[in-house]
């Protein structure tokens, strides 16, 4: 039971119970947020409980080159409040993001995820994601971590019929190489 | 940085250097190369700014603008110069000049699309709404391209919202931008969804739903593709409004169809069957019932309904959706609001909830989607549920505790949830003290149990069983509360210390640790809680709270500095990026997110916490530095503080706090309500108004110390000095009510949930008598003013008057210390206790003796040239003058004497604490009684509160030491 609406302004504020007890969810600064707001506002959307607490929200965007076949949806991101883990949330909220790409006519959809976030990489793999290819040190390094690799992960959509987009590059790239 | 034009200029070969410079930070080196070029190319504008950008980076921003405004007046039309004093404009904040530019280039080169829609971003950047309206159109005449046109629609949408007369936007704005598009789409040249949008914004804006309905139902809604669900959101909302509860109804379960577990609508499909059993609707003989379709308008039907969808979930092979099983219960909940018989069609609350928690137990969020139909069950079902549930808990076998334990995560979950629950009905509230320390018991032996089922959870996770510990030490904090035993505190703060040490990253410790810190007086250890909370942007605003109530009141100076500094980077910089995305918003063409931007924006800049930081932030200044450092005058100038101005939205302030961000599971009767957060709200505004007051009472101070010397006193008394003294009393006026309201707001010693919002520092500054003296001292400088310009002559009176209130002064000053005397930590029968009122009262000392000296200061500044005029005076009648000094100088030195003694009595106070607080052996506390490791935990906080107490001292001692040091400045 899960309200799924647009994402406004007034949810940053509402935020703590998403970012604060989640260490491992990135809050990006009310720049990051406004940016995508007004660019993709259709891309961000919010899942809030019946109590009002905010359940979970899925942040991406459309791009590429339609000529090359690169026209996509990406997640940005995606958090869910621990207290609403295993619900299906997450999986419901990228349905939502595929079904907004399937209408823009993407080719296909894609994320980044840690190598080392082996939850999150099974998860996307249930719901239909392969490893396109590995980029080199896209994370850098924090709090003496040291950089990460990341899994391009990504799902052909309908209009992709011979699912070219996805087959597996053979070598790891550079994150310069990646637009 | 700057993009560079695509046919290769010269120019642009000459210039990349410098911007190579700029980009790389090296603003010297740019500023020599562009003085080199200038020397062979005299007339390179864009040099001469590129330079400037050079020297305003390196703070010369006066010579940045001259020589800005050298290639200003030039009217430049080259891209480079443009685009060079564009970049320039924003960093010194004026966007205005950006405006100017571009208005001045577009009349130069009319036809440029590129020049003019500069020109409407410009605007767009200064909300310059009509003259966007009017470039939008320019643009459009230019190039008829539809965003333009709409930017200019846009812009009147603005105008109407920005309107402070709503008439002006009812009747001109918005039908003018109505008519706008209605020519568009008689001419059918809508193209885009962002058009169709804009268009529905300007009819629900006037409130013509039938009109805006039938263009998302018509062909032009047909475009609106990009937002999910789009067109059926906006017809809901219309039914709603038109209060067409058929269609409304219809639509509603349509879609709970399609998706059984999509909340917002069960409400609407409820409210509506209500609606229209009130209407006694009925449906029409033939036909469909309504546009939308079939309607459910008696109870029996929407029953089976939602009896429906519960079965299609327990049929289900999948994963069962919750939305229907609550939707029941919400069901229930309205026909008992309603008072209506056919609940019991539904089945027994109690049931269906033992029901649920059997199908959704083992989930995290089943308690708070209990938790909100506990109201359902009667009081004394209540051990009958719990009891119910717990036989629906999978344990093993008990051990020797006596305590049986869940064998994997689901059935802890499950066992988690039920301890929730009690909690949450007040089953813990209930228990005894005795009662209470068994339960705590348990709860730390559950969470001690199941960290086996996180052995190899990453740093950044969270232990299963975090929550355990997270309510044992809730209970030991209802503990505390109820029999006042500090033991109990400080067991609780072992407890989360512990469960830290197994979950680092889980905030809620870290949250409760914070708070629990701060109320025992150690503010020293939440600096790094709060640090590790890694708190960014807006939480500065709605977390914020927590440190700035603290940090200064408990002495820790610098750290009140720096968090005041963190919020106020955070709410600086909003501005400018609002602005930014605005800009981006009317390009994208979303422009319902316009509107929203700017509210974003007001809501920040009216924020509660933002106008508390920028006040505290300019007193713990003022404490720390001026007399010190600078003078008073000096540090009320350098912050360009003035005593006229007031930029506290005190009519529109914005309450942003989180008052929710503690995890919490009391029962609805010891919640925080909405009155709390209202009295809340309020008790902070009027302790925000009396340091505002103290503020800008002290800036009059200051200002009134560049006293116009003796020749021209009169034409300043004709113009200067009255009004200074007019704005004098008028604060002191304002300060003297806002005490009389504070008075009234702390006789009512609300009381707020612990975890609800912290008291603010009102009451104990009344009871510690710190406001009261501080006033004093204030109102002291309008017969200061009065003996400056009768003089020393013939004022007796006014001496005497002086006099005594000097007298008072110091007996008020010698009250607060007195409050604060005691020890601040001490140990009885090995037991630690804390003192934090002692410590909250030493720092109003601080701050209170700060004022005085600079109302001492000041009155020295006044007497000294009155003294010496005196003594000529007397010189020149009598050669043995009359050694008797004015009874105010006798008085002031009085004054000073006893502010010397005070100082003294403090330091050797502060003194005679930190030796005491450093002698305590912790060691020697008898902490036999606990577990080893729980009292090493326990050490290990009152080691922190140890510190953080010496730290305080140590603060406050220094500052009071350098204060001593002023006092011999006040001689006259």
């Amino acid at each position: 039971m899960t309200t799924l609406r647009p994402f406004t302004c007034d949810d940053l504020f509402k935020f703590n119970n998403i970012t604060c007890r989640q260490h491992e969810a990135v809050l990006y600064g009310i720049p990051f947020y406004l940016q995508y707001l007004a660019h993709w506002p259709e891309y961000f959307i919010v899942a809030e409980a019946p109590g009002g607490e905010l359940m979970g929200y899925i942040m991406g965007k459309a791009e590429g080159s339609v000529a090359r076949e690169e026209w996509h949806g990406h997640v940005t991101a995606l958090s869910v409040a621990p207290e609403f883990r295993r619900l299906g949330l997450a999986a419901k909220l990228m349905e939502m993001l595929e079904e907004i790409s399937e209408r823009k006519g993407g080719f296909f959809v894609d994320l980044f995820v840690r190598v080392s976030n082996q939850v999150a990489v099974n998860m996307y793999k249930r719901l239909g994601y392969s490893v396109y290819r590995t980029v080199i040190e896209y994370y850098s390094a924090s709090n003496g971590e040291p950089d990460e690799d990341a899994y391009d992960m990504r799902k052909a959509l309908s209009r992709d019929t011979e699912k070219k987009s996805i087959i597996p590059l053979p070598h790891p790239v550079r994150p310069e190489d990646i637009e | 940085m700057a993009a560079r034009g695509h046919v290769q200029d010269p120019n642009d070969r000459r210039l990349r250097p410098i911007y190579d410079y700029l980009d790389n930070g090296n603003n010297k080196m740019a500023i020599q190369q562009a003085d080199k070029l200038l020397k062979k190319h005299k007339d390179l504008h864009c040099a001469k700014v590129l330079k400037a950008i050079g020297l305003q980076r390196t703070g010369k921003q006066d010579e940045a603008f001259t020589l800005a405004q050298e290639v200003a007046t030039l009217e430049p039309t080259d891209d480079n110069s443009l685009q060079a004093l564009t970049i320039l404009y924003r960093e010194m904040h004026r966007p205005e000049l950006v405006a100017k530019l571009y208005e001045a280039a577009v009349k130069k080169v009319p036809l440029s699309e590129e020049y003019h829609s500069h020109l409407f971003m410009a605007y767009a950047r200064v909300g310059e709404y009509k003259k966007m309206q009017q470039a939008g159109m320019a643009l459009y005449k230019i190039v008829p391209k539809n965003p333009y046109y709409f930017w200019s629609v846009m812009s009147l949408v603005m105008q109407a919202i920005s309107a402070q007369d709503e008439k002006l936007a009812q009747t001109m704005f918005l039908p003018l931008a109505e008519r706008m598009v209605e020519k568009m789409v008689k001419e059918e040249k809508i193209e885009a969804e962002a058009e169709v949008q804009l268009y529905f914004m300007i009819l629900e804006r006037l409130g013509k739903c039938v009109e805006a309905l039938d263009v998302i139902r018509g062909p032009l809604g047909e475009k609106l593709t990009s937002e999910l669900q789009s067109r059926e959101n906006k017809c809901m909302m219309l039914y709603q409004r038109l209060q067409r509860w058929p269609e409304c109804n219809a639509l509603a379960h349509k879609l709970l169809l399609k998706n059984p577990d999509d909340w917002q609508f069960y409400p609407s499909y409820f409210d509506s069957l209500f609606h229209l059993i009130d209407q006694s609707w009925s449906p029409p003989e033939e036909g469909e019932h309504c546009p939308e379709g079939a309607v459910h308008h008696t109870v029996a039907e929407v029953v089976r309904f939602v009896e429906e969808r519960i079965k299609g979930e327990d049929g289900k092979e999948s994963r069962s959706l919750r939305g229907p099983y609550l939707a029941r219960l919400e069901l229930i909940h309205r026909l008992r609001e309603r008072g209506c018989p056919e609940e019991s069609m539904l089945g027994d609350p109690l049931e269906l909830m033992v029901q649920f928690f059997g199908k959704f137990g083992d989930k995290p969020c089943c308690i708070t989607d209990l938790k909100i139909y506990l109201h359902l069950l009667s009081p004394d079902q209540h051990v009958q549920f719990v009891n119910r549930l717990s036989e629906a808990v999978p344990l093993g076998e008990r051990g020797e505790e006596g305590f049986a334990f869940p064998d994997d995560t689901k059935a802890l979950q499950r066992h988690l949830c039920v301890c929730q629950l009690s909690r949450a009905l007040g089953l813990h509230h209930a228990l005894d003290v005795d009662g209470k320390l068994r339960l705590i018991v348990e709860l730390k032996a559950h969470y001690r149990h199941g960290l086996k089922f996180g052995k190899n959870a990453l740093k950044t996770e969270l232990q299963f069983s975090d929550m355990y510990c997270l309510m044992a030490a809730h209970v030991y904090i209802d503990l505390w509360k109820e029999t006042g035993d500090e033991n109990m505190v400080w067991q609780g703060l072992g407890v989360l210390q512990e469960g830290l040490s197994h979950s680092a990253s889980n905030a809620q410790f870290k949250l409760l640790l914070l708070l629990l810190y701060c109320h025992l007086g150690a503010f020293e250890p939440v600096v790094d809680l709060y640090s590790s909370l890694d708190a960014k942007h807006v939480q500065h605003d709605t977390i914020g709270f927590l440190l700035t109530r603290y940090a200064e009141s408990l002495g820790q100076f610098a750290a009140a500095s720096q968090s005041c500094n963190f919020s106020l980077r955070f709410f600086h910089s909003n501005q400018k990026d609002t602005s930014e995305y605005i800009i981006q918003a009317y390009k994208y063409g979303a422009f319902e997110k316009i509107p929203e931007f700017i509210a974003l924006r007001n809501r920040l800049n009216q924020s509660l916490h933002f106008a508390q930081v920028r006040t505290e932030r300019m007193l713990l200044d003022l404490f720390l530095e001026a007399d010190i450092v600078l003078s008073l005058e000096e540090s009320v100038k350098a912050m360009s503080l003035s005593a006229e101005e007031d930029d506290i939205p005190w009519d529109n302030m914005r309450d942003n706090r989180d008052l929710t961000v503690f995890t919490s599971w009391d029962p609805k009767d010891r919640e925080l309500t909405a009155e709390h957060r209202r009295q809340s709200l309020e008790e902070e505004s009027v302790w925000l108004r009396i340091r505002s007051l103290t503020l800008r009472l002290l800036a009059s101070l200051a200002g009134s110390g560049h006293a116009p010397s003796q020749q021209n006193s009169e034409i300043a008394n004709e113009n200067g000095v009255g009004d200074k003294s007019s704005i004098l009393s008028g604060l002191l006026s304002q300060l003297n009510q806002t005490l009389q309201t504070a008075n009234q707001i702390a006789e009512k010693r609300i009381q707020y949930p612990f975890l609800g919002p912290p008291s603010t520092r009102l009451a104990p500054a009344l009871s510690s008598g710190s406001c009261q003296c501080q006033a004093a001292a204030l109102q002291l400088s309008v017969h200061l003013q009065e003996l400056e310009t009768v003089g020393l002559d013939e004022s007796t009176e006014l001496q005497t008057q002086i006099c005594n209130a000097f007298k008072s002064l110091v007996v008020q000053l010698q009250e607060i210390l007195n409050k604060c005397k005691g020890d601040l930590l001490d140990m009885k029968e090995g037991k630690l206790k804390t003192w934090p009122s002692l410590l909250e009262n030493l720092i109003f000392f601080v701050e209170t003796v700060c004022i005085v000296l600079w109302m001492a200061s000041h009155c020295a500044k006044i007497l000294r040239p009155l003294k010496t005029s005196l003594q000529k005076k007397k010189k020149k009648k009598k050669k043995d003058a009359n050694t008797a000094q004015p009874v105010v100088v006798c008085g002031f030195q009085e004054l000073t004497g006893s502010l010397q003694d005070l100082l003294t009595q403090a330091l050797e106070y502060i003194k005679g604490q930190e030796t005491g607080i450093t002698a305590l052996k912790l060691a020697s506390l008898s902490l036999d009684e606990y577990p080893q490791d729980e009292a090493s935990f326990m050490k290990a906080a009152m080691d922190k509160v140890q510190s953080s107490y010496l730290r305080s001292l140590q603060e406050a001692g220094d500052l009071l030491k350098k204060r001593a040091e002023t006092i011999k400045n006040l001689k006259i």
